[in-house]
């Protein structure tokens, strides 16, 4: 049996039982006692008789178990990659009880070697074993190494941390170590002028550490000048702990600095300007069971993200608190492959330590609110509310004062709540279905509110109901080769004070 | 001396106060005095965590701000806008002027020599750095030392010879300063900043710099300007008042804060603690229920695996 990931479709089926009668017709053919060959098959009849061994391999297939056992797994063609980066890979295969595990475990161990990227191609054969031990199978697992190590790629992406998709080019060095390894080095540029240059590097597994380890160090620049008036400069490293389907744990230690170049800041974002050390532990709990992440149309996910930072024995290191949550619940309707969305979004951040009480929290770590990306599209991160500008809700500070009109700088809140309603519908031409192109009707809401320095004490949640924003509208979707294109009619309900809400036409992109 | 404009009350946000001085920030000092010499009434607040930046001193009221580096400095910039000026009538007089500049040039660079160059470093750690975690306040404490050799123009070859140019200069302008001062109270009979400038400098130089510094013991030998020096800082500076910033104290590295007085707590306070306590300890042990149970790096079902001997065999 072959697995093969480049022709999928040409696998020839070969049948252990097939392979036992070869080896007895070449002790045949080897026996000391010379007889006269019989007249040789036909092409017509080795056909018919090939055809009916299929097909009675595949009623033994459907109908029971056909009991094997591996006898020895050889790999062939690794000349930089070390073994028990490929053995690790192909555990499940040695303990497969019938021919049927055996074929999904090969299936699954060739889609797992080819997730690692280091390879050119793989073709996984099943053979029988030795003649001595019937009913087992030896596995041949041909490799073909990348003979260029070096790769680049541009694409357009959204992370789960970023404010905005970004732009990125990568350039890739694989398994230089031979442990499956994979470096890069990147530079990403987003719509609000961040750019990110980082360099990094991917291990599957390391010996008995069966957790993939990344680390990568990187250097952040976010601007930040139009809506609150500083920049923010990271430069740190990130190491990745645990990486499952669902959980996921980082540490970051970075260098960062908040800066005001223009002079106009408020007082409160004066009195954060200067350099900060966070030592900060992230830890990521995802359970995604919708039946697709970009136009979900049935299921139900749930993100929890907490924070830690401050865990360095230095006192003087950025020290908070933050956790979030998500939740999302589609519902699938009767008509036009409608399907309606429910979500919701909670977050709330403190300092801690000495005297964090009259502490005010980190302004970077803060929840804001506002933009144009999709809530439906991007699940944990920060939260959208359509209608409303960048950093457009909630707590604000006026500025420096140059002239008659005294501008403000949107300083975030410590704790977010948001909600979302959306209904996704094909729209009713062919040529929009074909393309995935579809409409939605949706409305959203949240608040934040400033819960440090004293302020908890006044906190009502009452109050902090009432004073709600909401924008409801219509748009449609148009999923493109790169980005996701969305136009959005936004109408908005409720803003207050100096929000940033604006009636009107939203154009935004984001990653597939 | 123009009456000051009605304003909210001023603002000053300085460094950290230390030396028993409210700082010891040689661009922040004068700012205080200047201030105290008006009677103009100000809050004093600090910047801990930006040593690097050339914005600090500042001062704010309301939507006002006037930064260090507009202007020529926060002195100027109160003139320009019409809210403090002390100068008023003396610009016109030549050695106000030529004084002014002295000490604005010679005096600051011999003072910026000794503090990140002629000494031990200890005293801009503690004026600069000490509230900032140890790998940054390291890192910029070296980044500033590379800046001000470039700003002075000294290289190894010349080294000695540009610090000789710099204490002989400090010479001329104590001398002359001393001299134009005399026994009076002032150097020109009323506060000015000229007044506000000198003392900044010669408070810090005679407070903060080591006894063994040069340029310390050059400034002792004029006794009318060190009895200068001290009589205003008993009269403008409530030594009761310095205290540290409104934030917490910070440990030296390996240390423990020894005899910090507990703050009384409210019962929500002690509630916040305890709820967060709790919650912080069952984050750490779902974290390490979920490596010991899913699998980490002691997984015993491969160590098994690989010690038991099922004849498979690999071609390389």
């Amino acid at each position: 049996m072959e697995s093969r990931e480049e022709n999928p479709s040409n696998g020839e089926e070969r049948d252990p039982q097939d392979s036992i009668d070869e080896d007895e017709e070449d002790s045949e053919i080897d026996g000391e006692d010379y007889q006269p060959e019989p007249p040789p098959p036909s092409q017509e009849s080795r056909l018919r008789a090939h055809k009916a061994r299929l097909t009675n391999l595949s009623r033994k297939l459907s109908s029971e178990q056909v009991p094997i056992r591996v006898h020895d797994v050889l790999i062939k063609g690794n000349t930089k990659t070390k073994d028990w980066v490929i053995e690790a890979v192909l555990e499940e295969l040695k303990h497969a009880g019938s021919l049927q595990e055996l074929l999904q475990a090969a299936s699954l161990a060739n889609f797992r070697l080819q997730e690692l990227g280091i390879f050119h191609s793989v073709n996984i054969v099943l053979d029988s074993g030795p003649k001595e031990l019937p009913g087992t199978a030896n596995v041949v697992v041909n490799i073909v190494e990348a003979s260029n190590p070096l790769s680049g790629e541009i694409g357009y992406y959204t992370k789960p941390e970023a404010r905005s998709s970004t732009l990125e080019g990568v350039l890739k060095l694989k398994n230089l170590l031979g442990y499956g390894d994979l470096w890069d080095g990147s530079f990403a540029y987003g719509w609000n002028q961040t750019s990110e240059l980082s360099a990094g590097v991917f291990f599957p597994r390391f010996k008995s550490w069966t957790n993939p380890l990344i680390a990568r160090v990187f250097l952040i620049t976010q601007d930040w000048l139009k809506y609150s008036s500083y920049n923010e400069q990271s430069l740190g490293l990130s190491l990745g702990l645990i990486s499952s389907r669902n959980h996921d744990l980082t540490y970051n230690l970075s260098w960062r600095t908040l800066a005001d170049p223009s002079q106009m800041s408020s007082r409160l974002v004066r009195r954060q300007l200067g350099h900060g050390l966070s030592s900060a532990l992230k830890y990521t709990f995802r359970y995604d069971r919708r039946n697709s992440p970009m136009r979900p149309t049935r299921g139900y996910a749930f993100v929890s993200t907490t924070q830690v930072g401050g865990l360095v024995p230095d006192a003087r290191s950025l020290r908070f608190l933050r956790q979030e949550f998500d939740l999302r619940y589609a519902v699938p309707l009767e008509f036009n492959n409608a399907a309606i969305n429910f979500g919701m979004s909670v977050g709330a951040l403190f300092p801690w330590g000495p005297g964090f009480l009259e502490k005010p929290s980190p302004l970077p770590e803060r929840f804001y609110l506002g933009g144009n990306s999709s809530p439906l599209s991007t699940l944990g991160g920060s939260a959208s509310l359509l209608g409303f500008g960048t950093r457009g809700v909630g707590p604000s500070e006026p500025r420096r004062q140059t002239g008659d009109t005294i501008e403000r700088d949107f300083v975030g809140g410590d704790l977010s709540v948001t909600a979302f309603a959306d209904i996704s519908f094909d729209l009713p031409f062919k040529w929009c279905r074909k393309s995935g192109i579809y409409g939605h009707l949706f409305a959203c809401g949240g608040n934040l509110a400033k819960l440090t320095q004293d302020e908890f004490r006044n906190f009502s949640f009452q109050n902090f109901l009432k004073s709600y924003r909401s924008s409801v509208g219509a748009g449609i979707v148009v999923p493109t080769n790169i980005v996701r294109l969305e136009v959005n009619y936004c109408y908005v309900l409720r803003q207050f004070d100096f929000d940033r809400g604006k009636t009107g036409l939203r154009i935004s992109f984001s990653s597939l | 001396m123009e009456a000051p404009r009605e304003r909210e009350e001023l603002t000053l946000v300085v460094r950290r106060p230390c030396f028993g001085l409210p700082t010891a920030c040689p661009s922040c000092l004068p700012v205080y005095f200047y201030l105290k010499f008006s009677g103009f009434p100000f809050q004093l607040e600090f910047n801990l965590i930006h040593p690097d930046s050339d914005q600090i001193p500042y001062i704010e009221s309301d939507s006002y701000v006037a930064y260090n580096n507009e202007k020529g400095g926060v002195i100027e910039s109160l003139k320009d806008d019409g809210i403090l000026d002390m100068d008023s009538e003396l610009w016109s007089t030549p050695d106000f002027t030529s004084m002014k500049a002295m000490i604005g040039s010679w005096l600051e660079n011999a003072l910026q020599y000794e503090l990140w160059l002629g000494s031990d470093g200890s005293s801009v750690q503690k004026i600069y750095y000490a509230d900032l975690p140890w790998p940054l306040g390291k890192i910029l404490h070296l980044k500033q030392i590379r800046m001000v050799k470039q700003h002075l123009g000294i290289t190894k070859e010349h080294a000695e010879r540009r610090e000789a140019e710099i204490y002989q200069k400090a010479m001329i302008a104590y001398g002359a300063l001393s001299t134009s001062l005399g026994e009076e109270e002032f150097f020109f009979n009323r506060p000015s900043s000229l007044d506000a400038a000198f003392l900044g400098h010669a408070l810090i130089v005679l407070q903060a710099l080591p006894e063994t510094s040069p340029l310390r013991s050059k400034l002792s030998q004029y006794d009318n300007l060190v009895r200068y020096a001290e009589k205003h800082k008993a009269q403008y500076i409530d030594t009761s008042s310095i205290s540290s910033p409104q934030f917490p104290s910070f440990p030296k590295r390996g240390s423990k804060p020894k005899g910090a007085a507990k703050k009384e707590r409210t019962p929500e306070e002690k509630k916040f603690r305890k709820r967060a306590k709790y919650f912080l300890i069952a984050q750490f042990v779902a974290a390490l229920l979920f490596l010991t149970i899913m699998g980490g790096p002691f997984d015993n079902n491969e160590l098994e695996m690989d010690d038991e001997d099922q004849g498979f065999s690999y071609d390389d």
